[in-house]
């Protein structure tokens, strides 16, 4: 679960000479929010982001409309952008976890994915979100199990233990500290194949886990 | 946020390419639409001529001097490409998109060692140090699995061979990362084994990379094994584009359903099937009919066709078509015409009894190298025919099959005589022919003729066609004197040329019209055999047809013997009775067309029928690819030839020890159908199939 | 069938094509500006060479002894030389012998050459080996040189010109025509001939010959434009023809002696052979360039 595997390859980019006008045109009529800049060999220059290219009013407000005009016809993108040494980037062999990581510690929804300064992909809050429904197999119908465990070395793996001496098989599985219960760990785990009523049964059988909430889903 | 991936990586809009000539612009590309999804691999196929290269060139803008977009749009990424200047194309396009051509050698310096040009790329684009630039393409070389990469880096372009310079150019290519590769004919100059390999190597890349492909070729069969989508263009329009199902299996425009007719599919044979061919020839730039471009050579034409120009339209979701009855191509109301079939009502299936026209036996042609030393040295031989037997009978076909360089030709020459046979005895209807041409006797000349391969050199471009059929007629004094000329007449008409023809000069024929006046010249004195040379890998499928049926109409009415040599296999087993597969100047499997194709195979036979593209999506192939290329005729492997590339010598205990020290010996399958392998044929018959057609999936969709 | 349906606007083409074929090549010609105007010295020359005695004043030997080294005059157009011939008559008399001698001498040496080319590479190995080593030898010469030695050998005359450029010009035309026919040598058509087992000859000759002879027309082109210099030179050295036969080299070669007093008398002939020369040229490239377009 690498950058490089779930980045988006061969993303839009604009150039710095493109004027604002323009770059607004092309996301709006591409549906994209960030528009990395480059330069010759695909070198990273800055990001324009939909924010980036609504002119404050500051910088336009003793203008009247006809110098507006102007003005914006002739701003390109590389003034407006964020540069180079301010974007937020990423290098492809990272995880995604760690890509999530850095978005949320930056407060940015996009991160170009650069090898050598070169950008060879973009990956976004969409792309984690997208890997996020994938890890828990949101798509593939199963059994869904949330079971709080105490937080003690070892917990996860009587679950596991459990659930493979039925022979049954784990769709996904994931773990997290349980909200708003300290000590607790939040465990979900999703089977495919087997009657909820079976799952339900054979897990309630272990000691000191509760299920807390168990849902089919298709 | 959405790098929204439904925006096609390149989008096509109603394209125009003029050129500007003498005779002013000439319009070679018109009204062309399609779109290239990221990730995708966009086929576009179509006979020579048809603007599909010009299509590629004014996406890169390499349209020369006299070439200009006069109308549409080319978005790449969203960005429209026309009417920007060079600077701005520069920057937009950047090293984004990637084009690879037919030839290696036109994207690869001579005089630079590989491992510079490569590494060049990275340096001049990206900046790297040279060290680091070169890992890189070592790396990048072994993604396109070029055999020990870092030696290759050190050499230069002409001590690999082309298949490898080809992946040298794609890892080229590859080394900028470029959203959208273009690839124009990659594999049509490359043998069907090395084909197929590059044909894995593209697709793996398209899911590698995530690059949009845009594969343009002539070869349908190729198109089905690369390509999800399809456009097939024509005369320098669309007429039909679909997903690769729809477009080989519910063609909707007559055109298409032509080419799909006119090809032989593996497994047809000439007595239980026909080829269609399409008639007439494809129309010039500068005169198009002014109804459905089509129309002249359309079966299908009605009075509306002639007067109004069909635009393209969508005929079922995501199948378009140009064609006014479409929805009746469609649903199969429409069905090519018999009219244009070979008569071969007289076929005569006595053959089998027959004698034998030509006997060969242990035939050897060996070519003096040149020695590299200046002084002394051992002579050295490429032994180009080494050890061959074989015989025809009257009336029967022999097919001859191998990749380039297996001496298939150079067995054909000797047999000829001109080329000097080394050993063995060569007879021909009892007669020992193994003196070259020049000291035979007339009768025997005239008995033995050939058709060659390259259309455009088969005629000579001084004479008119008339005087170059008169001559072998004078020559061998086939008819009196006086009567040469209606004899000339008589034979352009068997080859369905009309007497105007007779006046013309090679260079006011199409290369299927040339073609066809070569095989009147060949069978103007009679022969008894006919040696056909490839007499049609030169030419487009439509045209392909209608010289098979005529070949199959000359051999019919006069009873002709015929050795055919191709490398294409369909046609081979479309057309010939008895087939002997050739590897590295020596026979390796020989027999009746059905048992070559069917299991037990010779390993070879078995790699070269995994390869063939087929122009049929629902055919599964087994996938066997040889390794390496085929090794020198100079020092040919020890033991069977074969060996060095050889996918089945597992079969054998030790992994086939035996191989590299021992001639393997010939197992008779049958009387007929012989195997030059040490693997016993129980092994041999346990081979699957190469090939399986799934009918289930046609009756599924139909 | 429908091949021949598809194609009547072709056949009408195609007869047409063929009457039209013999002036194809003028036409070509007056497309390029720079043929067009090698033509139009040529064909000036050519008409000045035919009309000779219709338009030249007097006769090229006819001696004024009272006008002797005259500059140009009403009486004599171009002056006259040291016996007091005119200039004027003496250069349209001129223009005859050397438009005779120099295709006289390219034909020559084009047709040994051609021969030689042809057999050399039609049959290679060791023909060629021999043919192209001698001709290879008699190329090492210098040209001037070779030309000496022969006319020394045998005597300024007019055959021995012929014989001289001849024998210098062949080799040149050898190795063309050798390329050429390797070239041709591996077309489809003439394994068919081989096939039909044709007499080397025959293939030689009328398989390969009709397709060199473009490139062999220009390359005479040029060779009458050297031949016109070389015969020029061989008067002006002495072995061209013998006096008094109007001859441009032998003029240059006399006037020089007074080009102090009558400069003009060097200039007229110089200019005549150079015009004539470049006009060659220009003629042979104007074919070449359009030659090659249109194909």
């Amino acid at each position: 679960m690498l950058v490089k595997d779930y980045m988006t390859r061969h993303p839009m980019m604009g150039d710095p000479g493109m004027s604002i006008v323009e770059a607004r045109h092309y996301m709006n009529e591409n549906h994209i929010r960030h528009l990395p800049i480059v330069g010759d060999g695909k070198r990273l220059i800055g990001l324009v982001s939909r924010q980036t290219l609504l002119v404050e009013p500051g910088r336009i407000s003793s203008l009247d409309i006809w110098e507006i005009a102007h003005h914006l016809s002739k701003m390109t993108v590389s003034d407006v952008m964020v540069r180079k040494e301010d974007v937020v980037t990423i290098d492809p062999d990272a995880t995604i976890e760690e890509a999530a990581r850095v978005m949320v510690e930056k407060k940015v929804g996009c991160l170009p994915v650069l090898e050598d300064e070169v950008v060879v992909g973009i990956i976004t809050e969409t792309d984690i979100m997208a890997q996020l429904t994938a890890m828990m197999a949101t798509r593939i119908p199963g059994v869904r199990v949330t079971i709080h465990m105490p937080e003690v070395r070892g917990e996860l793996a009587r679950l596991v233990a459990a659930i493979s001496a039925q022979g049954w098989g784990i769709l996904a599985c994931g773990g997290a500290p349980a909200p708003r219960e300290p000590g607790k760990w939040e465990a979900v785990i999703k089977i495919r194949g087997v009657p909820r009523g079976e799952i339900v049964a054979a897990l309630s059988q272990i000691k000191g886990q509760e299920i807390v909430d168990v849902r089919e889903t298709d | 946020m959405r790098q929204a991936r439904d925006i096609p990586v390149l989008r096509v809009e109603n394209l125009a390419i003029s050129y500007e000539t003498r005779y002013g612009d000439v319009q070679a590309v018109r009204d062309v639409s399609f779109e290239i999804q990221r990730g995708d691999a966009y086929s576009i196929v179509g006979e020579s001529g048809c603007g599909k290269s010009t299509v590629a060139f004014g996406i890169v803008n390499f349209l020369g001097r006299n070439g200009k977009i006069v109308d549409g749009r080319i978005l790449f990424q969203g960005r429209d490409l026309v009417g920007r200047s060079q600077e701005e194309l520069r920057k937009l396009r950047g090293d984004r998109i990637a084009m690879v051509y037919q030839d290696p050698m036109q994207a690869l310096n001579p005089t630079l060692r590989l491992g510079d040009q490569l590494s060049e790329v990275l340096i001049v684009h990206r900046g790297m140090a040279r060290s680091e630039a070169e890992d890189r393409c070592v790396h990048m070389l072994e993604q396109v699995h070029m055999p020990d990469p870092a030696n290759v880096m050190q050499r230069y372009p002409h001590q690999i061979s082309g298949g490898q310079q080809q992946r040298v150019v794609i890892a080229m290519a590859l080394l900028n990362d470029p959203a959208l590769l273009i690839m124009d004919e990659p594999t049509t100059a490359l043998d069907v084994t090395v084909e197929a390999a590059v044909l894995d190597l593209v697709a793996e890349l398209q899911t590698k990379f995530d690059t949009a492909i845009m594969y343009i070729s002539h070869n349908l069969g190729v198109v089905a094994r690369v390509s999800d989508r399809v456009g097939v263009m024509y005369a320098g329009t669309m007429v039909e584009r679909a997903s690769v199902s729809d477009i080989y299996l519910h063609p909707s425009h007559p055109y298409t359903l032509g080419l799909m007719h006119c090809v032989p599919k593996l497994g047809m044979d000439k007595s239980s099937s026909y080829l269609y061919p399409i008639r007439g020839r494809v129309p010039s730039p500068k005169n198009l009919p002014p109804g459905c471009i089509f129309e002249p050579r359309c079966d299908f034409a009605r009075k509306i066709c002639q007067e109004e120009r069909p635009s393209i339209r969508e005929v079922e979701p995501g199948h378009w078509s140009r064609c006014h009855f479409a929805e009746q191509v469609l649903a199969g109301e429409l069905q090519p015409l018999a009219h244009l079939l070979p008569n071969l009502e007289a076929r005569e299936r006595s053959g089998e009894a027959s004698k034998l026209v030509l006997n060969v036996e242990g035939a050897r042609t060996y070519y003096d190298a040149p020695s590299t030393k200046l002084i002394g040295g051992e002579k050295q031989f490429v032994k180009a025919v080494d050890d061959v037997s074989f015989s025809i009978r009257k009336g029967q076909t022999l097919g001859i099959v191998g990749e380039s360089g297996c001496g298939k030709s150079t067995l054909v020459k000797t047999i000829i005589g001109l080329e000097k046979p080394t050993a063995g005895t060569f007879e021909f209807m009892g007669v020992d022919i193994s003196t070259p041409v020049s000291s035979r006797d007339l009768d025997l000349i005239k008995n033995l003729q050939m058709v060659f391969q390259n259309p455009d050199s088969t005629l000579n471009p001084s004479y008119s066609v008339g005087a170059q059929i008169a001559r072998p007629l004078r020559r061998f004094k086939t008819v009196p004197r006086n009567d040469v000329r209606d004899e000339v007449v008589r034979l352009l008409n068997m080859m369905r040329l009309g007497e105007n023809y007779y006046d013309r000069l090679p260079r006011q024929l199409s290369g299927g019209e040339k073609q066809r006046v070569g095989i009147a010249r060949a069978i103007a004195g009679r022969p008894e055999l006919v040696m056909c040379d490839e007499p049609v890998s030169a030419l487009d499928v439509s045209v392909q047809a209608a010289v098979l049926n005529l070949l199959l109409e000359v051999q019919n009415e006069m009873g002709t013997t015929m050795a055919f040599i191709a490398h294409d296999l369909s046609v081979v087993r479309f057309f010939c009775d008895t087939i002997a597969v050739m590897y590295l100047g020596q026979i390796v499997e020989i027999g009746p067309a059905e048992a070559i194709y069917a299991p037990p195979y010779h390993p070879y036979t078995e790699a070269l029928l995994s390869a063939v593209p087929i122009p049929d999506p629902r055919v599964e192939q087994k996938h066997i690819r040889l390794m390496g290329g085929v090794p020198s005729a100079l020092h040919p492997p020890s033991g069977c030839r074969f060996h060095t590339r050889c996918p089945r010598r597992s079969l054998l205990p030790d992994g086939g020890a035996i191989c590299e020290t021992t001639v393997p010996p010939w197992q008779q399958v049958t009387e007929e159908h012989r195997i030059f392998c040490h693997i016993p044929l129980e092994e041999l018959y346990k081979l699957e199939a190469v090939i399986t057609i799934d009918v289930e999936e046609e009756s599924h969709v139909g | 069938m429908s091949v021949a349906e598809t194609t009547p606007s072709k056949t009408s083409e195609a007869p047409a094509g063929t009457q039209r074929k013999w002036w194809e090549p003028l036409t070509l010609i007056f497309r390029s500006g720079v043929g067009t105007v090698g033509l139009v010295i040529i064909v000036f020359w050519v008409l000045v060479a035919i009309l000779a005695p219709l338009i030249a004043p007097y006769s090229p030997l006819a001696q004024d002894s009272t006008a002797i080294n005259q500059p140009p005059s009403a009486q004599y157009l171009l002056g006259t030389d040291n016996m007091g011939r005119d200039m004027l008559s003496r250069l349209i008399y001129g223009s005859r012998t050397i438009l005779l001698l120099a295709p006289i001498s390219v034909f020559c040496s084009v047709a040994v050459g051609t021969f030689l080319g042809l057999l050399g590479g039609y049959f290679g190995g060791l023909i060629d080996e021999v043919v192209m080593r001698i001709l290879d030898a008699i190329m090492a010469f210098p040209t001037i040189l070779l030309y000496l030695i022969i006319i020394a050998a045998l005597g300024p005359s007019a055959l021995n010109v012929v014989l001289a450029i001849t024998f210098v010009g062949a080799p040149g035309v050898a190795r063309l025509v050798r390329s050429l026919t390797l070239d041709i040598r591996t077309r489809d058509y003439i394994r068919a001939a081989e096939t039909r087992g044709e007499n080397p000859f025959y293939i030689m000759f009328f398989e390969i010959l009709p397709n060199a002879r473009g490139p062999i027309i220009i390359d005479s082109m040029l060779r009458v434009g050297y031949a016109i210099f070389s015969i020029g030179t061989l008067g002006f050295l002495g072995l061209g023809l013998p006096p008094p036969t109007p001859d441009w080299g032998g003029m240059i070669s006399e006037a020089r002696k007074y080009i102090w007093t009558s400069p003009l008398g060097v200039l007229w002939p110089a200019l005549a052979i150079s015009s004539l020369v470049v006009a060659l040229n220009l003629f042979a490239d104007g074919l070449r360039e359009e030659s090659t377009r249109y194909q």
